[in-house]
């Protein structure tokens, strides 16, 4: 897989390409992009046969092993990688640790081990077990094992444990990487810890460059547990996209997790960051609400851009979510029909505001 | 001779030479319906999580609402103001509706039954409420269904007390006059008649004779698959299609399990709906020739074959069994499978035994699909009696 920098904006913000996916090679993605969040290797809510119907072309799943890690013993089986066995083999895969849009509950940590909290409880997680996951798994890009889940107010003395520990795993996770048959189509992205901290923020990146000629992105974590981002103070964080987003080499790619805001993700981009997790869009789907943004800069975007479908006033509201969306939802279906699907807690709710 | 244009014609196409199966077009407003044809349900206006472009992909032709439940939510004033289901839903094709009475028996204990209507107190307000057939047929015309049910008197299956059957059975008989004077959209929608008498042969004939009588375009087999032992249940659906005449569609509610429908088909039924294709998904079980399988078991863990491996479904073309049992209780995308591989299952079946009914097999297909289901030729002895009774011999 390769990132190059198509076009670079007068700040930082930038387009970039991802190509050579090995099972499609033709295939180009363009960044800055939102993957498709996934539970269980699937899109939420939505099958491969409706993910058909919204896109055509290739998009990037996110997923979280916390919530995928039940698949290992079926992938195995297979032996054809994640995407084949979770039914969407067109798709690429970006495997990550957490699920960043949940609280994550804080860890405990024993010598070289990672919690996960999987549906089934803690699994303490070494490297090599991690690594040995990616093997069977095959995705076309995956995160390096890190200690990244903590809030952006940790002390200093666990900033500091945070960032011995994601360096030691991520010497680990390249020694293996290097040596694997198995991982030679899948990328290896660097996890970037303990930004909060210049020294020690340095040191992790230190070590990231250390192995460049085996890394082609870098994900920032250690600024959330998962708590609500989405009411934050901003200004903390955007200092953190513009810091490390500078301190990066310009041909890695940059992945930010979380569930960020449209003015948050926007703040993150234009400082040069290229992939986000989609766990936003999933978060409105299961809370009930529309995302509206028509992305059109000649017209003053007024309009509130979250519309709360459960909300009385759309009982007798014939019209689409977004006039003039493209979307198989705005396409067919109305507001008042969307709000019967909520109220009666029907699924298809979920799969028609997911779209 | 009517002047008005009919909301259904029915055009038998082909007739087993054995059995009483037959193949029709079924015309009506929306859309002309292949029969014999199973009905998925669509509770609320929505089929568990399926769009309804998948459902006509899956080739459903005509699919079932609940009444009670529409008239509920949405409401009458949405969905008249929406134009109708058909438009509130985005379905093109045709629709069915209850009657809404049996949803208000079954899930209302405190129903009570009179001879103006069911009186009931509503879950939402705990107000009174009396839905009587003319208040019935008022909201299915709103809802604006191809089909919609007369409001017939309700008892469980296995009630025994003889008086409240025969009440039941000719109440239902004036209701059916009532639904008929109701009805305001005699040329877009069909009525038809429920027939009554539960397992009472008797009352049962009465009912269908009378029902004979009316001018309606199709007839409903009701009071039946209520938990009745099966070698009660198939001579009362003998006994009706043995009544009511060829010309007409034949509904059997709330019938559709794979055996049953083979059987009851050979008895001369063409129309069929049930929840359970959907209700199982839920639970993890997907619908197989000789039974179901529940994904949730740890025997699917490394199981790589689809569901069935003949089916050509969305689900099956794509997805192991292996994966549906990782994500089956935590995902709601596996729910969504199962339901398009169970209904697909469903319209599959009707499919094969159409074009067996066409080709003239459909007795040999009869007997494979029971050896099939029945390997140890462990057959009931309902299937066995029934289809003796139309001339399959199974053993
Ligand atoms: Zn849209
Ligand atoms: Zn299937």
């Amino acid at each position: 897989m390769r990132f190059i920098v198509t076009k670079a904006g007068y700040g930082s913000e930038r387009i970039g390409n991802l190509t050579g996916f090995v099972k499609c090679p033709n295939v180009v993605i363009e960044t800055p992009t939102s993957g498709l969040f996934t539970q269980g290797g699937s899109i939420v809510h939505l099958t491969a046969d409706v993910l058909a119907r919204v896109f055509t072309n290739p998009q990037i799943l996110v997923m979280p092993l916390t919530n995928s890690i039940q698949l290992e013993t079926g992938v195995k089986a297979q032996n054809e990688g994640v995407t084949k066995f979770a039914g969407l083999p067109e798709h690429v895969a970006c495997v990550t640790v957490n699920n960043f849009s949940e609280i994550v509950p804080p860890g405990h940590f024993e010598p070289g081990k990672i919690p996960l909290w999987t549906k089934h409880g803690k699994r303490m997680t070494t490297a090599d077990k991690y690594m040995d996951i990616m093997e069977i798994f095959r995705p076309d890009m995956f995160l390096a094992i890190a200690d990244g889940c903590m809030s952006v107010n940790e002390t200093p003395k666990r900033l500091s444990k945070a960032v011995d520990r994601t360096c030691k795993l991520l010497n680990t996770c390249v020694d293996r990487y290097k040596a694997s048959k198995e991982l030679k189509n899948s990328a290896l992205v660097g996890v970037v810890v303990g930004a909060q901290n210049q020294k020690k923020c340095d040191e992790c990146i230190e070590n990231i460059l250390k192995h460049v000629d085996c890394i082609s992105g870098v994900a920032l974590e250690g600024i959330t547990d998962g708590t609500d981002l989405l009411k934050e103070d901003t200004n903390q964080y955007c200092d953190i996209f513009k810091k490390i987003g500078g301190a990066l080499p310009k041909e890695l790619f940059r992945i930010l997790e979380g569930c960020w805001n449209p003015a948050m993700t926007l703040s993150a981009i234009e400082h040069g960051w290229d992939i986000f997790d989609g766990t936003y869009a999933v978060k409105l789907t299961n809370m009930g609400i529309a995302l509206k943004l028509s992305f059109d800069v000649t017209k003053e975007n007024e309009t509130p851009y979250l519309l709360d479908m459960v909300d009385e006033r759309y009982k007798e509201d014939f019209s689409p979510i977004l006039e003039g969306c493209e979307c198989l939802t705005c396409k067919k279906h109305t507001r008042a029909y969307i709000r019967h699907l909520l109220n009666t807690r029907e699924m298809l709710a979920s799969v028609l505001l997911s779209m | 001779m009517k002047n008005t244009p009919k909301a259904l014609s029915f055009t038998v196409q082909s007739q087993c030479l054995k059995t009483r199966a037959r193949t029709g077009l079924m015309k009506l407003p929306h859309y002309t319906v292949k029969t014999p044809v199973f009905m998925p349900v669509g509770t609320q206006g929505t089929m568990k999580g399926i769009l309804p472009d998948q459902l006509e992909e899956i080739d459903c032709e005509i699919i079932l609402g609940n009444t009670y439940h529409l008239g509920n939510r949405p409401g009458v004033d949405v969905l008249k103001k929406a134009g109708g289901l058909h438009k509130f839903m985005g379905w093109n094709r045709a629709l069915l509706t209850d009657s809404g009475g049996f949803q208000m028996v079954s899930l209302l204990k405190l129903a009570e039954i009179t001879e103006e209507g069911v009186k009931f107190r509503s879950p939402y307000d705990n107000s009174e409420i009396m839905l009587t057939p003319e208040k019935s047929i008022e909201i299915q015309n709103c809802i604006g269904a191809d089909i919609i049910m007369q409001l017939d008197d309700v008892v469980q299956t296995t009630f025994q007390d003889y008086d409240r059957i025969k009440e039941a059975t000719e109440r239902t008989s004036r209701w059916l006059d009532r639904c008929i004077s109701a009805h305001q959209r005699p040329t877009e929608q069909n009525i038809f008649p429920i027939v009554q008498g539960l397992l009472n042969a008797d009352l049962r004939k009465q009912s269908a004779e009378e029902h004979m009588t009316k001018d309606v375009n199709g007839f409903a087999i009701g009071g039946l698959s209520g938990g009745e032992a099966k070698d009660d249940f198939w001579p009362m659906v003998s006994l009706s299609t043995g009544i009511l005449d060829n010309n007409r569609p034949r509904y059997l509610m709330g019938v559709g399990l794979a055996v049953d429908l083979v059987v009851c088909v050979a008895l001369g039924v063409d129309m069929f709906d049930c929840v359970f294709p959907t209700r199982t998904a839920r639970f993890g079980c997907a619908l197989i020739n000789k039974g179901q399988l529940n994904l949730k078991q740890k025997i699917y863990e490394s199981d790589l074959n689809p569901i069935d491996t003949d089916c050509l479904c969305e689900t099956c073309k794509r997805y192991t069994r292996a994966y549906l049992h990782c994500i089956v209780s935590s995902e709601t995308v596996a729910c969504h499978l199962i339901s398009v591989h169970n209904i697909y299952f469903q319209m599959r079946l009707m499919r094969t035994m159409r074009e067996n009914i066409e080709k003239g097999t459909f007795p040999e297909f009869v007997k494979q699909f029971m050896n099939e289901v029945y390997p140890q030729k462990t057959f009931p002895s309902w299937v066995v009696n029934s289809l003796s009774s139309v001339g399959i011999s199974l053993e």
